[in-house]
């Protein structure tokens, strides 16, 4: 039980570090949040008023007490869930904001995800168990091929031939202006067609790393010597295959696994960009560029505690699935 | 063998492709409107981040829908092109004295919800810019001291001091109904989302965070100078590729963008329908450190007047959308009335590197026989040349004013930091040489008052409010105060004749070239949009422009 107990503490620990070096960041940059506003609605080629620069100011609200002050006041607000209001949205609050692209990159990202995961293990695992075959050697050159294409050329190649060329789909968005988000059949459908480039686009590179992770994982674990006396004692290959190899082989991938979908939130930065998907990525890009503080650090947050949560549960899951571990720690 | 598997997936995704997608058919056939109006008018995007909220307080100023504009009035609209005032919900206006000013509203105006508008909506809204700073995005409580509604009809501003230099402020604020905003907590706060309520000629019909409908409002005091029964926002990406691809496919009637190549990327598409006009804005000029030398020095910085090449600057950097910069600081030719008649080619300097070298030798600036220019010390002359190094078009501007310099014997650096370094720097003092914005807007006290009044300066290392190469000169100050104060044009124009010569013979600052403000419109379904020959408004002057708009076909008014 010590084993756990320990993961449990060091989760609290750099829980604790990251709400701490969330709020410092962003108190440590140049640049005031009123001025980068302002000069941003002027525009570069108009000169910008001061008192606006001090009506956006006193609207924003200027932070009071010092700094440790100010750390005790967002710690308390943390806790109490409460993360501010936005500045590029004032007055809406920076969960409102989060909850209106939460959905949007959770579905598309976590779905893709998932699938590339399954797809990338499945393809991985065949490659290895017919090594040093045809099929593999279709899928290693082909997984290598596509991992050395920039996902930004890659993206914008789809949106070329498919929206422009083709207008097969839609060329940006989310959904289109004609329908509202809800629970329609319309808009349901709308926004499918509008997901259907971006995760395309997330299904060709999304499984390359699972793929050559789990097939040199497998290759590896089948060269081991249990695997070999399994062959000595003419036990059937598929078997060897799944039982001796695939089994011990997707045990880091699980891991992995667990972390990616902890990074869904902040990971999503250039596909949501290039297609103008309105998620999280395009909101914390946002949040950066206009010195949004309150929201990019409830997004930052929000990512740091996700990829945290996910650690943590994929050591519980270890502990519990390879009983080595958790010797290993309290010997 | 790769290649065919390759091919044969391919095929496939191709196959779900098509049959998942369906076609995305929004596009609309645009019929004519019911009565010869236009049945609607697509225009771009409509503001408020990558993913906006419905918020139609019109003083947040940096969340707000751009929507706004159609659905809230004001007492005058400015054409800013010509910077004539327009009566709009006042019909006249006088000054009793300098420090009092008597509007005369309009009558028959309704708010869309059916009530009817009065002064006490005037005053109401005055007031609330007094209780929440916040919401006096122009400040314009540092010249006012009481708005009062004397009658229904009649609104009467009273200011601290003569209030005639700030005019082009407060007649531009938009007016909500008391009956509304009085039974809001906050309004700060208040997003004012369903269903604001205005005198404008549109009101909103339908949101959602892609697309911005408004419809025409029926009740309109002028309603049947309106000719659009609705206008299309739609969520853009600024500008970028997608946008310039819709643009150039003739889907927006208009729109407000930086464009490429504009004439082959969108005229050439339709030359028939598809058209542009950029007027001027603010001059984007060469600030130079007043407090160090050699820039402390009259005959230094009058001599680098002609020491530019705005024309190379002006085609090369700015693709020629824009005009070489009026030394004056006024807005040429927009401005021109407001320039002494003796000022030649209305202050637009040429590019003289011949006349710039003799006149730096005149001035005690010589070349050393290594041709590297000198100082008063008799050291060369050193110095930086900044701009933000993420705005492309200065750094390409930059190059040139750096290979001008240098040309001339000086040693440039040209250096680039990000825009917040830049900025901080900028207002701290911390700079030899480097570009800034302004003037530009209708209002002549504050064009000269930002940059060249001393109050508006600091000490280096202090931030100043704008005043950033710390022009400090009594005449120059008096001269503000003097715009301050002057009712009358003639006065106005005496005051501003004589700073445009403090421009000019004392050279504060050097302009280069005026920033463009985009406009493309196109003339399928609508006409009277402003143009080069018909500048009857700037760009911007929504309320003008959709009060002028007819349906292709129909006579002009």
């Amino acid at each position: 039980m010590a084993y756990f107990a320990r993961r449990f503490v060091f989760f609290l620990g750099t829980l604790w570090a990251a709400v701490t070096l969330n709020f410092l960041i962003p108190r440590l940059q140049p640049g005031d949040p009123a001025e980068a506003i302002v000069s941003r609605l002027a525009g570069q080629s108009e000169s910008v008023d001061p008192a606006q620069v001090q009506a956006v100011r006193i609207m924003l609200g200027a932070p009071d007490g010092n700094l440790f002050e100010q750390y005790l006041q967002y710690l308390g607000a943390v806790l109490h869930g409460d993360f501010g209001v936005s500045y590029t949205y004032f007055p809406y609050s920076v969960t409102h904001m989060i909850g209106q692209a939460l959905p949007w990159t959770v579905i598309l990202v976590g779905v893709t995800q998932i699938i590339s995961f399954i797809v990338g293990t499945l393809l991985g695992t065949w490659a290895a168990y017919r090594r040093n075959s045809r099929v593999d050697s279709v899928i290693t050159l082909g997984s290598t091929f596509l991992g050395t294409l920039p996902f930004f050329w890659l993206a914008l190649l789809l949106i070329y031939v498919f929206a422009i060329t083709l207008r097969w789909f839609p060329e940006r968005g989310g959904y289109g202006g004609g329908s509202s988000p809800g629970w329609s059949w319309i808009f349901i459908s709308d926004a499918f067609q509008h997901s259907v480039l971006p995760a395309v686009a997330l299904l060709i590179t999304g499984p390359i790393g699972w793929i050559i992770g789990m097939r040199n994982n497998m290759v590896q674990s089948l060269g081991e010597d249990h695997a070999r006396l399994a062959v000595a004692r003419g036990l059937p290959r598929r078997r060897i295959a799944l039982t001796y190899g695939a089994r011990i082989a997707i045990l880091p991938n699980v891991t992995g696994f667990a972390i990616a979908l902890g990074s869904v939130l902040g990971g999503t930065v250039l596909v949501e960009t290039v297609f103008n998907y309105p998620g999280m990525g395009r909101l914390l890009l946002e949040s950066v560029s206009s010195r949004d503080y309150p929201l990019m650090q409830a997004i930052f947050l929000f990512t740091t505690v996700g990829v945290l949560v996910a650690n943590f549960l994929a050591d519980l899951l270890y502990g519990f699935l390879d009983p080595r571990v958790r010797k290993a720690e309290t010997a | 063998m790769k290649r065919s598997r390759l091919a044969r997936i391919a095929a496939v995704a191709a196959a779900v492709a098509l049959a998942t997608a369906g076609c995305t058919g929004t596009e609309q056939k645009s019929g004519p409107g019911t009565d010869g109006r236009i049945a609607y008018l697509d225009y771009g995007d409509f503001g408020g981040g990558s993913n906006p909220q419905a918020n139609y307080n019109p003083y947040l100023d940096a969340s707000r829908l751009g929507a706004t504009e159609y659905v809230f009035e004001q007492l005058i609209t400015y054409d800013n092109y010509g910077c004539q005032a327009k009566p709009w919900l006042a019909t006249e206006w006088t000054w009793s004295d300098p420090k009092t000013l008597v509007w005369k509203l309009r009558q028959g105006v309704k708010w869309n919800d059916g009530k009817p508008f009065s002064a006490d909506d005037v005053a109401f809204t005055y007031d609330m810019l007094k209780q929440h700073k916040a919401l006096d995005t122009k400040g314009i409580w540092r010249y006012l001291s009481a708005v009062e509604a004397t009658d229904p009809q009649t609104v009467t501003m009273r200011f601290a001091q003569p209030g005639a230099a700030a005019f082009t402020l407060f007649g531009e604020i938009k007016i909500v109904p008391k009956h509304v905003w009085s039974t809001v907590g906050d309004p700060v706060t208040f997003p004012n989302a369903e269903k604001p309520v205005g005198t404008g000629p549109f009101t909103v019909k339908a949101f959602n965070p892609q697309q911005l409908t408004l419809g025409r409002n029926a009740d309109y005091w002028q309603a049947d100078k309106v000719k659009v029964d609705e206008l299309r926002f739609h969520k853009a990406d600024g500008g970028g590729q997608i946008d310039q691809l819709k643009l150039s496919r003739g889907e927006y009637d208009t729109n407000a963008m930086f464009v490429p190549d504009i004439k082959k990327a969108y005229v050439d598409r339709d030359p028939e329908h598809n058209k542009y006009w950029f007027p001027s804005g603010g001059s984007i000029s060469v600030y130079m450190n007043l407090t160090k030398a050699p820039f402390n020095d009259t005959a230094f910085r009058k001599a680098l007047v002609p020491a530019f090449n705005r024309q190379e600057i002006v085609d090369k950097a700015q693709l020629g959308y824009v005009k070489p910069a009026s030394q004056t600081g006024l807005v040429v030719p927009g401005q021109a009335e407001w320039l002494p008649k003796d000022i030649p080619n209305q202050g637009v300097a040429g590019y003289d590197a011949a006349r710039a070298d003799a006149d730096l030798t005149a001035a005690g600036y010589p070349k050393n026989g290594a041709g590297k220019r000198v100082g008063k010390d008799g050291k060369p002359i050193a110095f930086s040349f900044r701009v933000p190094g993420s705005w492309t078009d200065w750094v390409q501007a930059q190059r040139i004013i750096v290979a001008n310099l240098n040309a001339l014997g000086f040693t440039v650096r040209a250096e680039t930091p990000t825009p917040e370094a830049y900025e901080n720097d900028r207002a701290i003092g911390n700079y030899d040489m480097l570009l800034g914005v302004h003037g530009g807007s209708c209002n002549m006290f504050r064009n000269f008052q930002e940059p060249l009044a001393s109050d508006q300066s600091a000490p280096i290392g202090k931030k100043a409010v704008s005043n950033f190469v710390r022009w400090n000169d009594p005449r120059t100050d008096q001269l503000i105060d003097t715009l301050r104060t002057a009712t009358d044009e003639a006065g106005q124009k005496a005051a501003v004749a004589d700073l445009t010569r403090v421009m000019t013979e004392q050279v504060p600052m050097i302009p280069l070239w005026y920033g463009a403000k985009w406009f493309q419109y196109r003339t399928a379904k609508a006409t009277g949009w402003p143009s080069e020959e018909n500048p009857y408004a700037a760009p911007s002057d929504n309320l003008l422009i959709i009060t002028n708009l007819r349906p292709t076909g129909t006579n002009a008014k």
